[in-house]
């Protein structure tokens, strides 16, 4: 009897081990993957793409003098039921607005995530007693850090609709906008559309 | 002779429909059951053509791929076609760019986009090199499940 349940319990180890879901990598440039409900990493690389290209192609970048814009990232509201950090976005567009020679970001002041704490770290240290230990000639001097003349926001919004009894249909809508800070004249806007349908079962956040 | 009359009637009179179809500004499309029928498109002809044009497979036709640079001095590429498929065709598209010396340049701006075109209908998308040292591109196209 003992060996009976032995031989039971090995069969359905063996049998649960063999359905266990191996784990895979996701080959990135030519995923075959099926769409999810959410907003996954196709998604943030279409819509960087497509607000890229609609920058770079609007001429509003280009300056009269030939020189580049210094940009910052002002704030990049998340308006959907998802957890996002608004940054996986940006990072990208600020890559290759870098990229293009156009424009040159400034880490000096921005919304969350653009500004770099150290530049004000080692302003403090120029002012306090410990900028003895630094070669004065390697600490910034005042009035060195060069203010931003363009300023891109947007916001990251969701839209969930009932499509039929068993499905759903999601809209999630990717906005952005360069304002120059000087005249606070708004420069270029454009809006992605990502939509996607599916079973009322499959949870869009 | 009234038969032959009567059929020579019939086919003036398709004649003149089928000359009328032809007469449209070729800048606007008017869609199936949207247009006037005529003797080659009518709700009989109509299946058996679609029949046809699936059987042979009809797809995507790239009809012009047009660079020019941009006033920032960026390449774009303007890309026109046609969709011989009495089906909507819904496929990906991914531009990468070449430099001078016809190598790759890497760019986040070279994923796969979606798009689609109407049966029988023509299509055009742009696309914008993401840096002046793009001077060349290839594209390629996979379908859109």
């Amino acid at each position: 009897m003992e060996t009976r349940i032995l031989v039971i319990v090995t069969f359905f180890a063996v049998l649960t081990a063999g359905c266990a879901q191996e784990t895979a990598y996701i080959d990135t440039m030519h995923d075959e993957g099926k769409p999810v409900m959410g907003l996954d990493y196709r998604d943030f690389d279409q819509a960087a793409s497509q607000m890229v290209q609609s920058m770079l192609g609007s001429g509003a970048l280009k300056k009269k003098d030939g020189s580049r814009y210094v940009m910052t990232t002002a704030r990049i509201v998340n308006d959907t039921m998802q957890r996002i950090d608004t940054d996986q976005l940006m990072a990208k567009i600020e890559q290759e607005l870098l990229n293009s020679g156009q424009v040159v970001m400034t880490s000096a002041v921005g919304g969350k995530g653009s500004p770099d704490k150290m530049i004000y770290e080692m302003r403090d240290i120029r002012d306090s007693a410990q900028s003895d230990e630094f070669k004065k000639d390697t600490i910034a001097a005042k009035g060195q850090l060069i203010a931003p003349e363009l300023s891109i926001s947007g916001k990251i919004l969701q839209r969930n609709l009932r499509y039929s009894k068993n499905r759903q249909q999601v809209e999630y809508y990717f906005q952005l906008k360069i304002t120059d800070l000087t005249t606070g004249l708004r420069f270029w806007q454009e809006e992605t559309l990502i939509g996607k349908r599916g079973s009322n079962k499959s949870v869009a956040w | 002779m009234k038969t032959i009359t009567n059929i020579l009637l019939i086919g003036i009179a398709l004649l003149m429909i089928s000359c009328q179809e032809k007469q449209q500004d070729p800048r606007i499309h008017l869609r199936e059951e949207v247009r006037s029928d005529n003797v080659v498109d009518n709700i009989v002809t109509r299946p058996v053509a679609h029949a046809f044009s699936a059987l042979i497979g009809e797809g995507i036709e790239i009809t012009q791929a047009v660079t020019r640079r941009n006033e920032a001095g960026l390449l774009e590429l303007h890309v026109n076609g046609f969709n011989r498929s009495y089906q909507t065709k819904k496929f990906y598209y991914r531009v990468e760019w070449l430099d001078e010396n016809e190598l790759l340049i890497q760019t986040k701006t070279s994923v796969w986009l979606r798009t689609s075109a109407m049966g029988k209908s023509s299509f055009s998308f742009k696309v914008v090199a993401p840096t002046q040292k793009a001077v060349n591109f290839r594209m390629d196209t996979k379908k859109w499940e």
